[in-house]
């Protein structure tokens, strides 16, 4: 780990290489770049901002949810369908809303990129929460409430330590989703000039609609910068913080024996003036630590009253959800009774962008089973690919875009085709790195013993694939290829509508959404292709995989011993 | 025997389970009192609700019908007075030594200051000096059993109950901590009172235990209270031992 850790510091350092070399070749870019360390702050604000919400939403979330059963009966189905929904097409609604709410000023902009963000990071995190409370060892939990843990303490000595490992886990992926949704909102708030906000992915959007290489060049290798160092320096330490808080420590696996704690012992580096602010918190926290001792005492003599507070708590958030819930249907209803004029589009348009997307699919999966059957065997094709191939991965592909329609454009004699294969090729590289990751996962997993027997009677080339590699990869194919098709639902608003040199577009939902929101202003429309959009997402995950993935862990799970 | 205080009554407690609209009965009538300076071990095979039944009695379960009384009053899980030791220790990986032993104390709202100070002397006690800091990851099976120990004691504990304690450690290592409970509890300067354990091995019982309640099978139903007579400490090789072991074999067959 440590060996990788240092071959992406190399790869980095490449990468700031690369940003010197454009920034010379390139004068007149670099002088107008001259501000990227500034950018770099503004979008990485943005960053940190959404995930402290996700975060704070998270945890409230998944603890609810695993606590209290009644909410969980609501609170679960709720995140799975908010999980699957393509985020990215809310963002144009998203967008005028908010920019509308504050009169036009930056700040409704600022908000509604971080939501957007937010909205890219908070699901998965808060189910990570409910799968840790949910899976807490009932010994633990006996423990706990016989020692008297309850409510803050409970939280803080029991809840929270077990959330820690997944919930980091889950905060790294979430993160690198974030990535994609900031440099994508960013990018799309700068098709109106209106709208654009500093930050890298416009400098990139706007380089790209100059075709200006070098600006391209210098906000790739900045962004490849950021990304790494935020992993270098808060990512990787925070998982090896994390492993402290393991339950379950895996037969034949030694876990450093990493300090919880520990890793945070940095922040109290005055010890001086700590023990003098602890001083002087002292008679405060005694007050407050009276007072909820005499609040106990009261409740204790009315037992029904934690229980009232529980009721009003729930049936609140009944409310709001009924609100919310009927709120839509009256929208609803309204919009049906007048059919906007562009709605007999929408089929055709979902059946273009569909189609794309097969071929981009059907493209990554070319690709990426021999490439990870490759990597995943060989520790040396490994040790050199693995950093490199992260590396590709780190830059969203959101960013790639003036690249991408760029690269399109020049190789294809064709312009209409030409934007058919750069709409291809961005679904592609939205999706590739979900499989590629996922099936090299598959491949390792594999256990030495399966492979030893298939050598040692014989079984190579393609029978090996057929009765070894490809079943054994099945789960991880399926977990990757929902995923997969989740970033190329989302990734649709950004590759049917290229605003960059010229206005070009190729038909579909996204071009749709776009149309909707920069040039009609048709609200109708817009709500019109999300619903779409999330039906058609919604019946293909109910419909397809589903089901896939139900037969696949009966029959392809490899049991381990 | 001189009738001694009463500390702990077990009044006709049932346990069922209903699943699908069917009733599973756990435990049926069981009934026994539990004196100071008690030390009573519940034995029985696999299966028949043993478990179930301590923890009803430290209040982690509750019964169908029937009633705890800890000194007269119902008991409530969190009454530090009765605590439990628990077959897979089930200590905090994430708190120190010194924390996981502090837990029930920290849950009473004790100054930081006493809560130290208790858990030092208990970790003494149970000999894991120079630990207070470790991780229980880094500490052997048997040393992680003495701070579950540790942690139900620093709450001064009138009953400690323990729920198979022994049963995943190795036997020499589960030997020397039978001896140091017996002596704990015979140490009037010290806690615990009284020990209930739930065992399913009957030589431990019998070398452990004033007396011995025998559950049967599914559903669990009390078959025998036997006062085992041995004089201290026993000799697991004497013939009057192997008799009571087969006494107690022989009811539970």
């Amino acid at each position: 780990m440590a060996a990788l850790r240092r071959r992406l510091w190399v790869v980095g350092g490449a990468a700031f290489g690369a940003a010197l070399a454009a920034s010379l070749l390139f004068p007149t870019t670099a002088t107008e770049a001259g501000g990227l360390g500034l950018l770099s702050l503004y979008s990485l604000a943005r960053m940190f901002a959404a995930y402290a919400l996700a975060l704070v939403f998270a945890i409230a979330y998944g603890t609810t949810a695993a606590t209290n059963r009644k909410a969980a009966t609501v609170m679960l189905p709720l995140l799975d369908v908010l999980q699957s929904i393509p985020i990215l097409g809310f963002f144009p609604a998203v967008l005028l809303f908010f920019v509308s709410t504050f009169n036009g000023s930056p700040i409704g902009l600022e908000i509604s990129v971080v939501v957007l963000v937010f909205t890219s990071m908070a699901w998965n995190m808060a189910f990570g929460v409910y799968e840790a409370l949910s899976t807490i060892p009932h010994d633990l939990e006996d423990a706990a409430t016989e020692f008297g843990l309850t409510g803050w303490l409970r939280f803080r000595r029991l809840m929270f330590p077990a959330a820690v490992p997944k919930l980091v886990y889950n905060s790294i992926l979430s993160w690198t989703n974030g990535w994609f949704f900031l440099v994508a909102s960013e990018v799309f708030a700068a098709y109106g000039t209106t709208y654009t906000r500093p930050g890298i992915g416009s400098l990139i959007a706007q380089a790209g609609s100059r075709a200006d290489v070098g600006g391209i060049a210098l906000g790739l290798a900045a962004l490849v910068v950021i990304v790494l160092g935020v992993d270098a320096l808060i990512w990787r330490p925070l998982s090896g913080w994390a492993d402290g808080f393991r339950i379950d420590v895996p037969r034949g696996e030694t876990v450093r024996t990493v300090r919880p704690y520990e890793w945070l012992r940095w922040i109290p580096r005055f010890p001086g003036m700590w023990r003098r602010a602890a001083t002087r918190f002292k008679p405060v926290s005694h007050v407050y630590v009276g007072a909820s001792l005499r609040l106990e005492h009261a409740y204790a003599r009315h037992p029904s009253v934690p229980k009232t507070i529980r009721r009003v708590d729930l049936a609140l958030f009944l409310v709001v959800f009924v609100i919310v819930v009927s709120a839509g249907l009256v929208g609803l209803a309204g919009l049906f009774l007048h059919l906007p004029a562009d709605a007999g589009e929408i089929p055709a348009a979902a059946l273009s962008s569909f189609a794309r997307l097969v071929v981009a699919y059907g493209l990554a999966i070319a690709w990426t089973i021999p490439v990870a059957a490759y990597v995943g065997r060989s520790a040396k094709a490994s040790r050199i690919l693995t950093p490199v191939l992260e590396v590709f991965a780190s830059v969203p592909a959101t960013a790639l875009l003036p690249v991408i329609v760029g690269f399109a454009l020049a190789v294809t004699a064709h312009a209409s085709f030409g934007l058919q294969v750069a709409s291809v090729l961005v679904a592609l590289f939205s999706m590739q790195w979900y499989l590629l990751f996922n099936l090299i996962g598959g491949v390792r997993s594999i256990p030495g013993d399966l492979n030893e027997a298939a050598r040692s009677f014989g079984v190579r080339g393609w029978t090996y694939w057929r009765r070894v590699l490809l079943p054994a990869i099945v789960p991880s194919f399926l977990t990757g290829s929902i995923t997969a098709w989740g970033a190329g639902w989302n990734a649709l608003i950004v590759s049917e509508y290229f605003p960059f040199t010229r206005d070009v577009h190729v038909e579909g939902l996204g071009w749709l959404l776009d149309k909707a929101t920069f040039i009609t202003g048709d609200s109708q429309l817009l709500l019109f292709s999300i619903f779409m959009m999330i039906a058609v997402v919604l019946a293909m995950n109910k419909l397809v995989w589903r089901p896939l993935i139900r037969r696949a862990t009966v029959r392809y799970r490899v049991e381990a011993a | 025997m001189t009738k001694k205080k009463v500390i702990l009554e077990v009044n006709d407690v049932s346990r069922s389970y209903f699943e699908g609209g069917k009733e599973f009965k756990a435990l049926e009538h069981i009934r026994f009192d539990l004196y100071a300076q008690d030390f009573v071990c519940i034995v029985g095979p696999s299966g028949c609700g043993k478990s179930t039944l301590l923890r009803i009695i430290v209040g982690l379960d509750r019964p169908t019908s029937g009633e705890v009384l800890f000194e007269g009053k119902p008991i409530e899980a969190k009454n530090p007075q009765v605590a439990m030791v628990f077959q897979s220790f089930a200590i905090f990986p994430w708190l120190t030594v010194e924390q996981n032993v502090e837990l029930g104390l920290e849950a009473r709202r004790v100054a930081p200051s006493m809560r130290a100070e208790k858990a030092k002397r208990y970790i003494e006690i149970v000999g894991l000096t120079g630990f207070e800091n470790a991780f229980p990851r880094e500490l052997s099976g048997g040393m992680k059993q003495r701070v579950g120990l540790a942690r139900a004691l620093a709450t001064d504990t009138v009953l400690l109950c323990m729920d198979e304690p022994f049963s995943a450690l190795d036997a020499l290592t589960a030997q020397n901590l039978r001896d140091e409970i017996l002596e704990l509890w015979s140490d009037p300067a010290l806690p615990p009172d009284a020990v209930l354990m739930v065992t399913h091995s009957i030589e431990e019982a019998v070398y452990l235990a004033d007396r011995v309640i025998v559950l049967s099978g599914r559903p669990g139903r009390q078959v025998a209270e036997l006062e085992i007579d041995l004089p201290r400490p026993r000799n697991r090789r004497e013939p009057e031992f192997y008799g009571w072991v087969d006494d107690i074999y022989s009811l539970i067959v």
